[in-house]
């Protein structure tokens, strides 16, 4: 994909900050994922993982903090400047989020809605054809084309998470958030999951960054991991160099017993 | 915990280090008031309403003689035929009464609901339209538009429309907001607009209960219009009330047969089509 604003990474978020009633929750938090970078994002419960994930693409308004998209700010949501530059981020859940009784197709194209009129989108029989055959493209990349006419409800959660997988494509994004994408999934389709999303990264020159909570996959997959505690990034590391101390840190039970008090 | 019961391997755990378990509160006095102010408020009900077993036993020669004119019901020909002819009327009017009150409602419910309204003030005026056409009774609404269009069934309509929106908006409004919200979420991050977020997320969720909700409004619509022909609006009602003022109480037992077998008719339909699809 082409670089913009030149050398900027794709996404950029510097000193987020966001508290719930006064219980600090992201703590100045940096991230920056690069075009064609699959960054694994490690850390305990608790730690602020999703907030930092949905404070990313609006569905939290944070406290202070930038998010810069190719190096540009994007301004908060709603903000109608921002819509084009916001289309870019794409978010995938732990609990996939389609519509259980629509098909697969008709989930993948909803991905598009950001940039079809009304008259095209007020009911999946109004999509463009070029839309249905882009949208049966994405389901051909993660391997889910036959499935395309089945109610997504029906399909297990490994190949339910691979059509949100494709919704995010059909979204046309650069950046794709995954907020534990594989934390219901049994180990193989998890493993699955991760290495399509590391191969998306990598022969699609998307930004990627996936919550998971098994540093293995982490270690296997990612290019580079970011472990956070308290809502801070205190490990920064290329995956092939992650140490099990490292990944320890993440998770000693001191830690999380200290910040609870302190908050 | 029952001493007797810890001997055997699989009893329950000694309860020696762990904190007793904590007290039953006592009845507070704050219950005590709430009692006595319900049994006051069923007295005074008791004695606003004239209620007197008494006189309902003193009236019995009323009801035998009423019921000695009433029965046998008069079966004849044309009875039945008028009084099946006004029992469509009356299914007419609760169809009609539903079926065209969903675009009102279907549009007051997405702004009534949390989940797809575009804002607080949108909120407020819906909630406030659905809760006044609730509460103004249907055989009102009924009784304002005989006075506009005259006596007859299109009146009859008019009222199940305007009431129905109000009861049916509200129920919808409500399903919708019991729904996941992670579908909505998914779209709104995509860049989706309000309209589009309801169209593909919210109201393909909710297919199944609004299914449902309208069928048993359906179901209650067409009682109703019975109920609105007492009041002029055209139907079987209507004919229920005339024969009472002509004191042809045999012909009345028999539209009421027929309202039954109407009722039963469209109860059972609805509960068939609802439990088929789940809702
Ligand atoms: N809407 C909210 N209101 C109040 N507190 C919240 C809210 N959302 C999150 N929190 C709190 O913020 C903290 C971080 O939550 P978050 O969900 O970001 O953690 P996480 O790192 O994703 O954890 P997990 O691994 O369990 O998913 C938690 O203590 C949580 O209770
Ligand atoms: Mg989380």
């Amino acid at each position: 994909m082409a670089a913009q604003g030149a050398g900027a990474p794709a996404l950029a978020v510097r000193g987020l900050r966001k508290s719930y009633s006064g219980r600090t929750v992201l703590d100045s938090l940096d991230l920056d994922v690069a075009a064609g970078e699959f960054v694994a994002v490690l850390g305990a419960n608790g730690c602020g993982k999703s907030t930092a994930l949905r404070c990313v693409v609006g569905l939290e308004t944070p406290d202070g903090g930038t998010v810069l998209v190719h190096g540009r700010e994007v301004g908060p949501a709603g903000d109608a400047g921002s819509a084009e530059l916001r289309r870019r981020t794409a978010m995938v859940f732990q609990q996939i989020h389609l519509v259980r009784r629509r098909s697969a197709l008709d989930n993948v194209c909803a991905g598009a809605l950001g940039r079809l009129p009304l008259r095209h989108s007020l009911t999946p029989a109004l999509f463009p054809r070029e839309l249905r055959e882009e949208a049966m493209a994405c389901l051909d990349r993660v391997g889910m084309a036959d499935r395309a006419a089945e109610p997504a409800g029906r399909l297990s959660g490994g190949q339910q998470q691979r059509v949100a997988i494709a919704r995010a494509l059909c979204q046309r994004a650069e950046i794709i958030l995954a907020d534990e994408p594989v934390s219901a999934l049994d180990p193989a389709a998890a493993d699955q999951v991760v290495s399509l999303l590391a191969e998306l990264a990598r022969d699609q020159g998307l930004a990627i960054a996936a919550v998971l909570h098994q540093p293995a996959l982490a270690a296997r997959h990612a290019d580079r991991v970011v472990g956070l505690v308290a809502g801070r990034a205190v490990v920064d590391a290329p995956a092939s160099r992650l140490t099990a101390a490292d990944v320890d840190a993440l998770y000693v039970p001191d830690l999380r017993l200290t910040h609870l008090e302190a908050s | 915990m029952s001493r007797a019961a810890t001997s055997a391997g699989a009893g329950p755990l000694p309860g020696g280090a762990a904190p007793a378990p904590p007290r039953r509160r006592p009845v507070s006095a704050a219950t005590a008031a709430v009692a006595v102010l319900v049994v006051a408020a069923h007295v005074l009900a008791w004695r606003g309403t004239e209620f007197s077993p008494v006189a309902l036993l003193q009236g019995w020669r009323g009801m035998a003689d009423f019921l000695e004119q009433a029965l046998p019901p008069d079966l004849s020909a044309g009875v039945l035929l008028t009084g099946a002819r006004a029992a469509l009327v009356t299914l007419a009017i609760g169809l009609l009464g539903t079926t065209l009150s969903v675009p009102s409602a279907l549009v007051l419910a997405l702004l009534a609901a949390r989940t797809t309204t575009p804002n607080r003030w949108a909120y407020q005026a819906a909630r406030s339209v659905l809760s006044f056409l609730r509460a103004v009774p249907d055989v009102v609404f009924a009784l304002v538009f005989v006075t506009a269009v005259g006596l007859g069934p299109f009146a009859g309509v008019l009222a199940l429309i305007f009431h129905n929106t109000g009861v049916m908006g509200k129920l919808w409004a409500e399903a919708m907001e019991e729904i996941d919200l992670g579908p909505r979420d998914a779209l709104r991050v995509s860049g989706a607009s309000g309209t589009q977020v309801a169209a593909h997320a919210v109201l393909p969720s909710v297919v199944p209960q609004f299914v449902g909700l309208l069928l048993y409004r359906f179901d209650v619509n067409v009682r109703s219009s019975l109920v609105l022909g007492l009041v002029g609006a055209g139907g079987i009602g209507f004919l229920v009330n005339q024969s009472i003022k002509l004191f042809r109480f045999g012909e009345m037992v028999t539209h009421l047969m027929l309202v039954m077998v109407l009722v039963v008719a469209v109860d059972q339909l609805s509960a068939h089509v609802r439990r088929r699809i789940g809702a």
